[in-house]
C-alpha cells in the first residue's frame, strides 16, 4: 500500500526537479549575455561620468560641431541609401545565380571589410589622382564636370559608401540565401519573368533584411573615420564629420569635448536604430 | 507591391533631397570648390593648409585673425603629420604644410614637395606628470621606479620618441628607460591623454603639447636638455598661389602676429620678422654679383610678393655707406675682406661662391702675355680695380704682392676703376692692353677677349660671403632669399657667369 504513495511522491519530486532545472539554464544564459551588455552599459556610464552636462552643451553649441552633426546625418543617410540600392541587386545575384567569376566577385565585395581603413582612404585618394597619360580623374571631374570630389563632401560619402556597402551586400546576400527560391520558381512557372519574380516575390520577403542592411550600412558609415580622414580630410565646417571631430578634439587633449561628441554619436545611433527598427516592424506587419 | 514601390520612390526622393541640401548649404557643403566660383564669391581663392592636429588650437586663432584682417579664406585640413604628408604627395594639391615637428618638413623637402620652410617655435622634451606631481618624479631615476607607470611616444613613429631615444642612447641610459616603459603610444597626445585618464603616472612629451592640458604639469630633467625640436611651416612647391601662401606664412611667423599667439599657447617662439603686408628687403651686393643674382632676386620677388631693393656697387663704397649708417637687411660681399670690415652688423657670414682673377687681353693675345710677370713689360697699358673701392682691386693688390710684381706692375697701371665691367669696356674700346678682372666679368666677351689664368696664387681667388643683419625686421625673409640664391637654378647661373660654387650642398644651405 505504501508503494503507490511512495511512487507518487517520487514522481512529484522528479517533476519538481525538472521544473527547477530551468533556473540554472536561464542563469547561465543570461549571465553570459549580460557580460556583454554590462560592458557596453559600463562604457557609456564611464563616458557619462567623465563628462558633464555643461561640457556636452558647450560641445553641442559649437558651430563647427553643429555643422559636423548635420554633415554626418546627411552623409550617413545618403551612404546607407546608396548602399541598399547597390546591395539588394548584388546580394540577390550572388545568392541566386552560379555564374563564372562569382567567387571572385564575392571576394572583391569583402575587400573593404578586411582592408585597414587608412589603406582604403589612401587607395581612393590615389585612384582619383593617378595620372593616366595626361588624364586624371579628379582633374576631369573638377575642370570638365565641375564636380570636384577630393576634400569635399562627395569624398566623405564615397569613403563611407565604400565600406558600408560591403556590409550591406553581406547582409542582403544572407537574407536572400534564407528565402526559399521555390516561391520564385513557382511564380516563374506561372508566367512571371525573372524581373517580376524578383520584384514581386523576392523583394517583399526580404524587407527585414533590407532594413537590417540599411541599419548596418548607416551605423558603419557613422563610425567610419580612417578613409574619411585621408580622402576627404578633416576641414572644419566642410568635411568634418563627428568621428573626425572626436579625433580632432582628442589630438589637442580636449578629452571632455571628445567624450561629449562621442555621446552625441551614441544618442544619434540609438535614435536612428530605433526608428529603423520600428519602421522595419511596421513594414513587415 | 504598392508599399514597396512607394518606399523605393521615397528613398530616391530622400536621396536627392539630401544631396541638394549638401550642395546648397554654404558652410558645410560649399559647392564653390572650383577656383573660378570661389573667386567670384570672395575675390580671393582660399588656401589649402595641411595642419598637424596638435597645432589646431593656436592655428584656428591665427587663421581667424588673418581672415579678419585680409579676408582670405584658409581651409584648414587636420590630420597626423604623416597622413598629411601623404596627402600632399598623392594629390599634388595644397598650399601649406605644418607638421608636428620639422623632421617631416625635411622629408617633404627631400621629396621636393616643399620649397620654403619658415621656422615658428621650439619645443623641448619634458616629463609630464599629473598636477601636483603626486608620484614626486624629480629625477631621471624616478622614472625607473617600479611604482611609476611611464608611457612614451613610439620612437619610430613620432619625433619626440625619436629625439628621446637618440639622446638617451648617446648617454647610455636608453636601455634602462626602455625596460621601465609601460607602453609606447603612436602619438604624443595619446601619451598625454593616458596621464589624464590615469592610465600612466609619467609621460615623455614636448612641453608645448601640455598647454591644452590644465590638469598636467611638467618636470624638466637635465638628461633631456639636448632634446629640442622645431615647429615650422612649409610652403608647397606646387602651390598655384605662391605669393598668397607666403603672405599667410609671413603672417604666421611674424613676431607681432602669429608668433604672439604661439607664445600664448606655450611655445618657445623663434625671433620672427616684424609684420608688414609687403615687406621691403634692402640688399647690398657687390656689382660683380649682379649678373649672377639678378634673375634669382626677380623670381624671389615674384614668388614672395615682396620688394627687394638691391644696391649694386663696389664693395668699398657699400662698406662706406654702411659705416655711415645705412644698414641693409642683407649684404652679399665680393670678398670676405669687405665683410670683415663690418663685423658688428654681420657677425655670421656664409661663404657662397668664389671668383678667380684673370688677366684679360685682346683676342689672340697680341702682346704675348702668359702670366703676372708679363704685365711688367715696358709700355704696356694695364687696368686694375681700385683697391679701396672694390674687392677686386684689393684682391689684385694682394696677388701682385704675393707674386712679387707689385711695384713693377703698378708702374704700368694707367687706370683704376671701381668695377671690373668698366675695365672690360675699356679693353673693348682699345684703351688698354691688359686688365686684371674677375673671370665672371669676362662672361659674354669671349669674341673680343682672351682670359689668362693666374697660376699658383691662392690669394687671386675672391670668396663671396652672404650675411643677414640679426637686427633686421625682415631677417627671415632675407634668409629665404638666401635659400633661393642657394637653389640649383641659381647655382647654375653663378656657374654660367664664371663663378665657382663654394657652399657645400643645396640642402645644407636651405636648412639654415
Amino acid at each position: 500500500m505504501t508503494d503507490p504513495i511512495a511512487k507518487q511522491q517520487i514522481e512529484t519530486r522528479t517533476k519538481l526537479k525538472r521544473r527547477r532545472s530551468d533556473l540554472p539554464f536561464f542563469l547561465v544564459m543570461s549571465g553570459i549575455s549580460s557580460c556583454f551588455v554590462l560592458l557596453i552599459v559600463l562604457l557609456l556610464a564611464a563616458d557619462l561620468m567623465f563628462t558633464s552636462f555643461e561640457d556636452f552643451r558647450a560641445a553641442v553649441m559649437k558651430p563647427a560641431i553643429q555643422s559636423a552633426f548635420r554633415l554626418t546625418i546627411l552623409s550617413c543617410t545618403i551612404a546607407a541609401l546608396l548602399s541598399i540600392w547597390v546591395a539588394t541587386p548584388l546580394g540577390y545575384l550572388l545568392s541566386r545565380y552560379r555564374f563564372p567569376g562569382r567567387l571572385l566577385i564575392d571576394t572583391i565585395v569583402d575587400i573593404p571589410i578586411v582592408l585597414p581603413p587608412l589603406v582604403l582612404g589612401l587607395s581612393l585618394l590615389i585612384l582619383f589622382h593617378l595620372p593616366i597619360g595626361n588624364w586624371e580623374l579628379e582633374a576631369w571631374l573638377r575642370d570638365d564636370v565641375g564636380f570636384p570630389v577630393t576634400y569635399r563632401w562627395p569624398a566623405v560619402i564615397l569613403a563611407q559608401f565604400s565600406v558600408s556597402c560591403a556590409f550591406a551586400v553581406r547582409t542582403m546576400r544572407v537574407t536572400f540565401d534564407q528565402i526559399n527560391p521555390r516561391a520564385e520558381d513557382v511564380a516563374r512557372t506561372l508566367g512571371c519573368t525573372r524581373g517580376q519574380a524578383f520584384l514581386q516575390i523576392a523583394l517583399p520577403q526580404s524587407w527585414r533584411g533590407m532594413i537590417a542592411a540599411t541599419t548596418i550600412a548607416w551605423a558603419r558609415a557613422l563610425g567610419e573615420f580612417g578613409p574619411i580622414l585621408v580622402f576627404a580630410g578633416a576641414t572644419r565646417m566642410r568635411t568634418e564629420v563627428l568621428s573626425t571631430t572626436v579625433f580632432l578634439e582628442l589630438s589637442i587633449g580636449q578629452l571632455n569635448a571628445a567624450v561629449a561628441v562621442s555621446l552625441l554619436m551614441v544618442a544619434m545611433a540609438v535614435v536612428v536604430l530605433v526608428v529603423l527598427r520600428v519602421l522595419g516592424t511596421g513594414l513587415t506587419s | 507591391m504598392n508599399k514597396m514601390l512607394v518606399v523605393m520612390f521615397g528613398s530616391i526622393v530622400v536621396l536627392a533631397l539630401m544631396i541638394w541640401m549638401l550642395q546648397s548649404k554654404p558652410n558645410s557643403g560649399d559647392s564653390s570648390g572650383t577656383p573660378g566660383d570661389a573667386q567670384t564669391n570672395s575675390k580671393k581663392e582660399p588656401l589649402m593648409f595641411f595642419c598637424a592636429a596638435s597645432n589646431r588650437a593656436v592655428m584656428e586663432k591665427i587663421v581667424a585673425d588673418y581672415k579678419k584682417e585680409y579676408g582670405r579664406e584658409i581651409e584648414l585640413q587636420y590630420g597626423g603629420s604623416q597622413t598629411l604628408l601623404s596627402q600632399l604627395e598623392v594629390t599634388g594639391a595644397g598650399d601649406l604644410y605644418l607638421p608636428a615637428d620639422d623632421s617631416y618638413l625635411k622629408i617633404a623637402k627631400d621629396r621636393k614637395l616643399v620649397s620654403e620652410i619658415l621656422p615658428i617655435a621650439k619645443m623641448e622634451v619634458v616629463v609630464a606628470v599629473k598636477k601636483g606631481n603626486p608620484k614626486s618624479i624629480e629625477t631621471f631615476e624616478d622614472l625607473l621606479r617600479e611604482d611609476v607607470k611611464l608611457v612614451q611616444a613610439n620612437p619610430d613613429a613620432t619625433a619626440v620618441g625619436k629625439v628621446t631615444r637618440r639622446m638617451l642612447t648617446e648617454s647610455g641610459q636608453w636601455d634602462s628607460l626602455d625596460k621601465s616603459t609601460t607602453a609606447y603610444r603612436t602619438t604624443v597626445t595619446e601619451a598625454a591623454n593616458d596621464l589624464l585618464v590615469g592610465a600612466a603616472d609619467a609621460a615623455i612629451v614636448y612641453d608645448a603639447v601640455l598647454h591644452t592640458y590644465p590638469d598636467l604639469e611638467f618636470v624638466t630633467l637635465p638628461e633631456f636638455a639636448a632634446g629640442t625640436s622645431q615647429v615650422a611651416l612649409g610652403v608647397a612647391r606646387q602651390t598655384r598661389q605662391p605669393s598668397a601662401a607666403l603672405h599667410f606664412s609671413r603672417y604666421v611667423t611674424a613676431r607681432d602676429r602669429g608668433l604672439a599667439n604661439y607664445a600664448k599657447h606655450g611655445f618657445q617662439v623663434e625671433q620672427g620678422d616684424i609684420w608688414s603686408e609687403t615687406p621691403e628687403l634692402n640688399l647690398f651686393a657687390g656689382s660683380m654679383l649682379r649678373p649672377a643674382i639678378e634673375d634669382t632676386v626677380k623670381q624671389f620677388e615674384a614668388r614672395e610678393g615682396v620688394r627687394v631693393n638691391t644696391v649694386y656697387n663696389g664693395c668699398g663704397i657699400l662698406v662706406a655707406q654702411m659705416k655711415a649708417g645705412q644698414v641693409p637687411d642683407a649684404y652679399f660681399a665680393c670678398d670676405t675682406e669687405f665683410m670683415e670690415q663690418v663685423p658688428d652688423l654681420f657677425p655670421e657670414p656664409t661663404d657662397v661662391s668664389q671668383n678667380e682673377l684673370v688677366i684679360i687681353v685682346k683676342k689672340g693675345n697680341p702682346k704675348q702675355i702668359a702670366g703676372l710677370r708679363d704685365l711688367t713689360k715696358e709700355g704696356l697699358r694695364v687696368g686694375i680695380g681700385h683697391e679701396k673701392q672694390c674687392a677686386m682691386g684689393w684682391v689684385t693688390q694682394n696677388t701682385f704682392r704675393e707674386g712679387g710684381v707689385q711695384q713693377e706692375v703698378m708702374e704700368n697701371v694707367t687706370v683704376q676703376t671701381p668695377t671690373g665691367d668698366m675695365l672690360v669696356n675699356q679693353m673693348r674700346a682699345g684703351s688698354l692692353d691688359a686688365a686684371v678682372v674677375y673671370l665672371s666679368n669676362t662672361a659674354g666677351s669671349g669674341d673680343f677677349l682672351d682670359a689668362i689664368r693666374i697660376q699658383g696664387l691662392d690669394c687671386s681667388v675672391a670668396t663671396q660671403p652672404y650675411a643677414i643683419t640679426p637686427d633686421s625686421p625682415n631677417a627671415l625673409t632675407a634668409s629665404r632669399l638666401f635659400a633661393q640664391i642657394c637653389s640649383t637654378d641659381s647655382q647654375d647661373s653663378f656657374m654660367a657667369e664664371g663663378f665657382r660654387w663654394k657652399l657645400e650642398t643645396e640642402s645644407s644651405a636651405d636648412n639654415d
